[in-house]
């Protein structure tokens, strides 16, 4: 089940009025939950529900051996084992076909017969989100830093709606004692959730369906005709677009738990305006950077090995993060991007070569100097080839002959609001939020509908969520 | 904006004080929710009642109609409706209630070049009389109704030879499957003689006009693109009942009306495609990796083949069998010069960048072989 849709605004009322009746009932609340966050699954497709019970499964069993190992050596192999048993499914899932393809061509080289199974395996929803997340559980639980929960606690943990498809990726610690305590039913943040609600609904819907149209698609689809301009805009709208898209999801879960008394970590922090590429990550997807640090670069040794070790360190964390986004060279390519630009900003930091900006305007050089980094990166990220994004990046420079195609004043517009809004300050969203408090129940539903109203009609025309096919 | 930025993770129980934001009781947020669905019902009812009207029969239709009927009754009787209506209208949007297509059709749709160079009698390497650079066997001895502009007749079997300045148009039509494959038809058919136009429209079909009018667009493409070839994809959204551009109910899905009807939809399709002397290759449905779509599509495939059997200058690509797996059902991998080759995109329905490449490139293919398109004109490796 997606967020925009009118199946999500039903089951959302549904599990709403469940949730808040069963409030003061432990057991049947968390059986209720367990159960409709089942059920929002399982409406993409149910086969994968058992899946999903499988990890949940899988995670709590290795905590609870690794919790029961007694000696440190045998809780190491007991943790790696766990770790190892989680990563079975993501890597099958994530890898099989392009491991098969490749597998099987080299038989073909070789003149050889055989052939791995040619499966297309569908990647579940979510299931990086919650292997992550039952990795968190297992590792924390081996490092002393969480005790095992319950059985129905690990697995609302898991599978609790609200992050299920995108994230944020939550922390058991984080998670887990919201889960056990009874949450306020006096005091609900409704202004605040819906704040989040509708502008992750006005970043998905508006922005980033219409920058993707307009531009995006079509130059990244045919790069090799673009004119320069065009390849500029396109390249700084996917910037936008990879934003808005993803920001917005998780704004919308953060919403949604939000109307359900839950808390859940910050995902982006204006990453645009990050003053360095260490800045911009810790902005930037910031519940997977610190998973990635906490659970792939610390274990590596971190920064604790001595100066080459870290950049390898960092290489390595970044690589795999790339290889995480999907099999492809333009990911590995993306990670180790990334991985460099860490490992040169830890080495100019070392030299002592990196302070502080010390005005406005410098503040203003060192972010678009990030941002137009990160939008190199972006190239490749979205590039369906390492031609196409060698391509794209040549007509930066060789396409200012062609006429401009796709650059429209609406297009300049959307792409520097979103960079402008990068600066909008905070007191002005929470001004709104807290006028929008002061309202009463049926005055505040009807504003919500405008607003609601106002960001469809500000899509682009046709959003299929809404009319088409989601009904 | 980013609405998570600007707010810190808050406390409940201090309940707003910080921020000044006032919480408020889980029944009066139930009031809030309840009010903001009962006013986005009013507004859209009436549009979400016709899409449910149309969708496949099933549980799920029935009970949307069950619940929506009432709601839309509603909402037309106060008005409410009318303002979702109203204000869709003012920033270029219809609403579909009103009798027009819920999508306008597409501004975008390139001018077929009309300078004295391009229509000059005698210009192209191949130039004959008529200046449409037909001297070659495929060409076109009477420069057709258009000016002399290198448009084909109807009366003509095959498409002009091009030239660097009297290039071949090409455009793409129809729904994602078209959209897509206009994308990667622009890497298949070579730029210094063939200018593609991909005017492919997600989510659109011929079974609802109401939506997106695709004859009408049809028209504007001929009028304006003069096209010599049209690559026609579409018919996957179309498994749900025909409604008409005012959006009452056709011919329902699932009913004998149905078939003869959507053939008449193909045809009439074909015969503006191929008004003003284009050339139409009518792609068919592929393999998909729902079972419950096959037997449809193999249906709608078979409606497409003899509509293109009926109608002068069309020809049907069975991409159906192109792709499917050596022993009949779905497969997302071909056997491409000695490889093995991902083609299809995850969701068992779409391509992927390589799969419209050479879905671009047979299709050229079958054109050459029908309709005499010159190999030059594209890419036979991908």
């Amino acid at each position: 089940m997606l967020f925009p849709t009118v199946d999500f605004a039903i089951f959302f009322v549904l599990v709403f009025v469940g949730h808040w009746l069963l409030n003061h009932l432990e057991r049947p609340w968390k059986w209720f939950m367990i159960a409709a966050s089942y059920v929002f699954y399982g409406w993409w497709n149910w086969r994968f529900v058992p899946l999903l019970i499988g990890v949940s499964a899988m995670a709590q069993l290795g905590a609870i051996a690794v919790s029961r190992a007694r000696s440190p050596r045998l809780r190491l192999v007991v943790n790696g084992i766990a770790v190892a048993l989680l990563l079975v499914p993501l890597a099958f899932f994530k890898y099989y076909g392009f491991l098969a393809v490749n597998v099987t061509n080299s038989f073909i080289a070789l003149g050889m017969g055989y052939s791995l199974p040619l499966l297309q395996v569908v990647l579940p929803v979510g299931i990086s989100f919650f292997t992550f997340m039952a990795i968190s559980y297992v590792v924390d639980v081996y490092r002393g830093d969480f005790e095992v929960a319950g059985w129905t606690d690990t697995f609302l943990y898991l599978a609790f709606f609200p992050h299920l498809v995108a994230g944020p990726i939550v922390r058991p610690g984080e998670l887990i004692p919201q889960i056990r305590e009874r949450r306020d039913e006096r005091h609900v943040d409704v202004a605040g959730a819906s704040w989040l609600i509708l502008g992750g609904l006005f970043k998905k819907v508006v922005v980033s369906s219409f920058l993707a149209a307009a531009i995006v698609d079509p130059v990244f689809g045919d790069p090799a005709v673009s004119s320069g301009p065009d390849a500029l805009f396109a390249i700084l709208g996917y910037a936008i677009v990879i934003y808005a898209d993803f920001s917005g999801y998780t704004d919308i879960a953060i919403g949604v738990a939000r109307l359900l008394g839950f808390r859940f970590p910050l995902n982006f922090d204006r990453p645009y305006a990050a003053t360095s590429i260490q800045d911009f990550w810790r902005r930037w997807h910031m519940t997977l950077s610190r998973w990635l640090r906490d659970y792939l670069y610390i274990p590596l040794g971190g920064n604790r090995r001595g100066t080459r070790r870290t950049y390898i360190n960092v290489m390595v964390t970044m690589v795999l993060g790339g290889l995480w986004h999907g099999a492809a060279w333009t990911f590995v390519f993306w990670g180790a991007y990334h991985g460099a630009l860490l490992a040169v900003h830890q080495w100019r930091v070392r030299r002592g070569d990196v302070r502080d900006p010390d005005s406005g305007v410098a503040v203003l050089r060192r972010s678009a100097a990030t941002f137009g980094l990160v939008c190199v990166g972006w190239v490749f990220f979205r590039a369906d080839s390492m031609e196409t994004a060698f391509v794209l990046l040549g007509r930066l420079v060789t396409g200012w002959a062609t006429p401009t195609e796709f650059v429209t004043p609406m297009v300049v517009f959307t792409v520097a609001g979103m960079l402008a809004l990068q600066y909008w300050p905070k007191s002005l969203g929470l001004w709104v939020q807290s006028g929008l408090s002061r309202l009463r129940p049926a005055p505040m539903g009807i504003v919500l509908s405008i607003a609601l109203l106002a960001i469809v009609t500000l899509g682009p025309t046709g959003v299929a969520p809404f009319i088409y096919f989601q009904f | 904006m980013s609405a998570s930025e600007t707010t810190q993770i808050h406390q409940p129980r201090e309940r707003g004080a910080r921020f000044g934001r006032r919480l408020m009781p889980a029944g009066r947020v139930l009031v809030v929710l309840l009010v903001t669905l009962l006013v986005w019902t009013l507004l859209y009812a009436p549009s979400m009642k016709r899409a449910a009207d149309a969708s496949p029969l099933g549980i799920r239709r029935t009970v949307s109609l069950a619940v929506l009927t009432p709601f839309a009754a509603l909402s037309e009787w106060t008005g409410i409706g009318e303002l979702a209506g109203a204000i869709e209208r003012a920033t270029g949007k219809e609403a579909g209630s009103q009798g027009g297509p819920f999508v306008p059709p597409p501004e975008d749709i390139p001018l077929a070049p009309r300078t004295p160079d391009e229509e000059g009698p005698g210009t192209g390497q191949n130039g004959g009389p008529g200046g449409n650079g037909n001297g070659g066997t495929n060409g076109n001895p009477d420069g057709g109704p258009n000016g002399g502009d290198g448009g084909a007749t109807a009366e003509a079997d095959s498409i002009r030879a091009p030239t660097p300045r009297q290039k071949l148009r090409v455009v793409i039509v129809g729904d994602s499957l078209a959209a897509g494959l206009g994308f990667f038809a622009e890497r298949v058919f070579r730029p210094r003689l063939v200018v593609v136009s991909g005017q492919g429209r997600i989510s659109t079909g011929l079974a609802r006009p109401d939506y997106f009018n695709w004859p009408f667009t049809m028209h504007r493409i001929v009028d304006r693109f003069d096209p010599d070839l049209v690559i026609v994809m579409l018919g996957e959204n179309d498994h749900q009942s025909l409604q008409t551009v005012q959006g009452h109910r056709d011919a329902p899905i699932g009913t004998s009306s149905w078939p003869t009807a959507y053939r008449e939809r193909v045809e009439g399709m074909m015969r503006i495609a191929t008004s003003q002397g284009a050339k139409v290759v009518w792609a068919g449905l592929p393999v998909s990796a729902n079972r419950d779509l096959r037997e449809h599509s193999l249906r709608q495939n078979a409606i497409f083949e003899r509509a293109a059997e009926s109608v002068d200058g069309v020809t049907y690509f069975d991409a159906w069998d192109r792709f499917r797996a050596p022993k009949g059902g779905y497969t997302a991998y071909v056997r491409e010069a000695g490889r093995v080759i991902l083609i299809r995109a995850a969701d068992g329905l779409h391509f992927n960048a390589v799969g419209y490449t050479i879905l671009a490139r047979e299709i050229a293919k079958r054109a050459s072989e029908e309709f005499g398109l010159s190999p030059r004109t594209f890419e036979t490796a991908i």
